[in-house]
């Protein structure tokens, strides 16, 4: 039996779960909008939603795509029993998160949100080019035109923004300076890039996707800006084996075993960018004709 | 050394005398001459300058300008020294999980017998295609509906006639309460009872036609498609009729209503049993490679493959039918198109 935990409506998850039915894998999934209990039955664990029910010893294999696996609280009224039972609360999820952690499984609910700024160390450990970064809360050392400012957080969107609408923050170019200090924010050497380049990481096996965007100035920093009268090109890339099995070595120092991760490549080198866990990237499998979603079915 | 490097989304489909260049990510599909076919395949083994240099001078302008055009629609890109190797050609698998993507039924009702809806969710179909004879009611649209809530089916096309009861108020009410249906056909209508803008959820069409079930299968440019799902699925299988399956309007289950061969009739047998036998599925691998005429014909790889109307006049030796399709009446020999349907040779066909 495959745990899947996802949330509701979430497009790359239904993908999976087809190919899983043609494959005659038994699955399960579960969703942000379900809280389990603990509870035991001839000595073994079993857990327990509105929706779902599964011993934890049935589970083969798990994949991780969104939100996590929640838990009832039962609060007591006497605090000695109160601070007592929480504790031994925690233990029991400890346990079973942990067990669940040690079968077969595609990335992890305890690592999954990798923090960008210890990613890009790994990546340098791991031998990969990284541009130039840096933190600053003013923009006195920043060459201007030559330095972008990105997030430091796992999504770019800030929801509702203005009360009605998501706002989506881009990579952009710094051109004039900041009079103000502000909060500690991420800097980093603009690449004269060629292209970028996706890369779909799956248990040690690359397939890579440049996305050519040199034609279209509106693309020119983040690809994420979509020209829709003349989309960037998608095409299958293979990276050096170098770089592959840099990437390898990265993915494996972060104990992550699926992700896509972007690149840029300027002349002949890949620079590394980022690792994203939770990312879409059916869009481009489509386009480029990789199953990406057959291979995660295939693989749990 | 300057060097062309074609995009692996480009498809180049070469025909007897032209040639069809699909770009598979933007959808668009371009004829073009046969001499940029060669210009593109020279282009792969030589230089830039090699390549000019096979020219004449007059001819030289020529390659220039099929070089810019190429440049220009950015079917491709140059680089310096050598190709970039690392690009990596398209893989052309066409993978898909369903076992049936699509079922077309013949009726004078709506109706679906409890039995059809469960095997239709045994069998994860996606896409419904009801051809209805006989006039449909509000609440017959709306109790179709409801048999697929919680299904797998998440598209439904409809073809019905046209009735006086249909009006902008009854469309107004399904158009509430219906999820499936995307597209929905009235037939025999003479006078629209109002102006269908795109104020609907699904695409609605009043025709003055009356349609029949053997209407279907026409070919035109307008039909075309260059989608890459589409475009991948007519390279390995039959564009129209792989994963479909047909009941025709005595029942019996068919590739497509239309078609001649019957595997069981649904008032005895379930999908699941029709699907099979031995012969169900002969079809589904039959490509446009394999079919008389299309197989030299640049649109083959965007185009449908009727196998219901053909000009019956070529069989495999496994004695499937690979003539052209009757309803085509573009000839890729001369490059024209004309009413099929007034070509004195292909009487004979129609009247079959
Ligand atoms: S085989 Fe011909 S008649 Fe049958 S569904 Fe296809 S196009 Fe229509
Ligand atoms: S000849 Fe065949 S492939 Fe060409 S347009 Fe007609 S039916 Fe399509």
């Amino acid at each position: 039996m495959i745990l899947i935990i996802s949330k509701n409506k979430e497009v790359t998850t239904d993908e999976v779960i087809k190919w899983l039915l043609v494959m005659d894998k038994k699955f399960i999934r579960v969703n942000e909008d379900e809280v389990f209990e603990i509870k035991v039955a001839s000595k073994r664990i079993y857990l327990e939603s509105h929706r779902n029910r599964f011993f934890l010893d049935e589970i083969t294999s798990v994949w991780y795509r969104r939100g996590g696996l929640k838990f009832k609280q039962t609060s007591y009224k006497n605090p000695a029993i109160q601070t007592h039972m929480r504790e031994t609360q925690h233990w029991l999820e400890d346990y079973v998160l942990k067990t669940l952690e040690a079968k077969k499984h595609i990335n992890k609910q305890s690592n999954s949100h990798v923090n960008k700024l210890m990613v890009l160390e790994k990546a340098m450990q791991a031998g990969l080019d990284v541009p130039q970064y840096y933190l600053a809360n003013n923009t006195a050392d920043v060459a201007l035109g030559e330095t972008i400012v990105k997030p430091i957080t796992g999504t770019p969107i800030l929801n509702a923004i203005d009360g009605k609408a998501n706002a989506m923050m881009y990579t952009t170019v710094i051109d004039e300076p900041e009079e103000q200090e502000f909060f500690p924010s991420f800097f980093q050497e603009k690449v004269e890039k060629d292209f970028e380049i996706r890369s779909f990481y799956l248990n040690g096996k690359t397939s890579s996707i440049a996305i050519i965007s040199q034609n279209d100035e509106q693309t020119k920093t983040d690809y994420r800006k979509y020209n829709i009268q003349k989309p960037n090109r998608n095409i299958r890339y293979n990276l050096p084996k170098e770089v592959e099995e840099k990437i390898d070595l990265l993915m494996c120092s972060l104990d992550l075993n699926c992700g896509s991760i972007d690149f840029i490549k300027s002349g002949n080198k890949f620079y590394f960018l980022e690792i994203n866990t939770i990312g879409q990237f059916l869009g481009l499998s489509e386009a480029c004709n990789f199953s990406f979603d057959r291979e995660i079915a295939a693989y749990l | 050394m300057n060097y062309f490097n074609l995009y692996s989304n480009i498809l180049l489909t070469k025909g007897a005398n032209r040639m069809l260049i699909s770009d598979l990510q933007r959808r668009q599909s371009e004829i073009q001459a046969l001499e940029l076919y060669d210009i593109i395949e020279e282009f792969k083994t030589n230089s830039v300058e090699e390549v000019f240099s096979f020219y004449d001078d007059d001819s030289k302008e020529m390659v220039q300008e099929y070089l810019d055009f190429l440049l220009e629609k950015e079917y491709g890109f140059i680089t310096t020294g050598d190709w970039d190797r690392n690009f990596a050609p398209l893989s052309l698998d066409y993978l898909d999980y369903n076992k049936i993507s699509n079922l077309f039924i013949e009726r004078n009702d709506l109706t679906i017998q409890p039995g059809l809806i469960q095997s239709i969710a045994n069998l994860q179909i996606k896409h419904l295609v009801i051809y209805c004879g006989g006039n449909v009611s509000l609440s017959d649209f709306l109790k179709l509906e409801a048999n697929f809530e919680n299904s797998t089916v998440d598209s439904i096309e409809i073809f019905a006639p046209y009735h006086s009861e249909i009006d902008e108020n009854f469309i107004q009410l399904l158009n509430k309460k219906a999820a499936r249906i995307y597209n929905l056909v009235f037939f025999n209508c003479e006078n629209e009872p109002f102006k269908a803008e795109n104020a609907f959820k699904f695409d609605l069409l009043f025709s003055p036609q009356n349609l029949k079930i053997s209407s279907c299968g026409k070919v035109s440019i307008d039909y075309f498609d260059t989608n890459i799902t589409k475009v991948l699925e007519a390279i390995n299988h039959n564009s129209c009729l792989n994963k479909k399956i047909g009941i025709d309007i005595h029942g019996n289950i068919k590739n497509c209503p239309a078609m001649p061969q019957s595997f069981g009739n649904i008032n005895q047998n379930t999908l699941e049993q029709a699907l099979t036998h031995p012969n169900f599925k002969d079809y589904w691998n039959l490509t446009k490679e394999e079919i008389e005429t299309c197989k030299d014909c640049e649109f083959r790889n965007i185009c449908t493959d009727c196998r219901a109307y053909t000009e019956q006049t070529h069989f495999n030796e496994q004695g499937l039918d690979i003539s052209k399709p009757l309803k085509c009446g573009y000839n890729p020999y001369t490059n024209e198109w004309e009413e099929w349907s007034t070509n004195p040779l292909k009487y004979k066909a129609i009247e079959h």
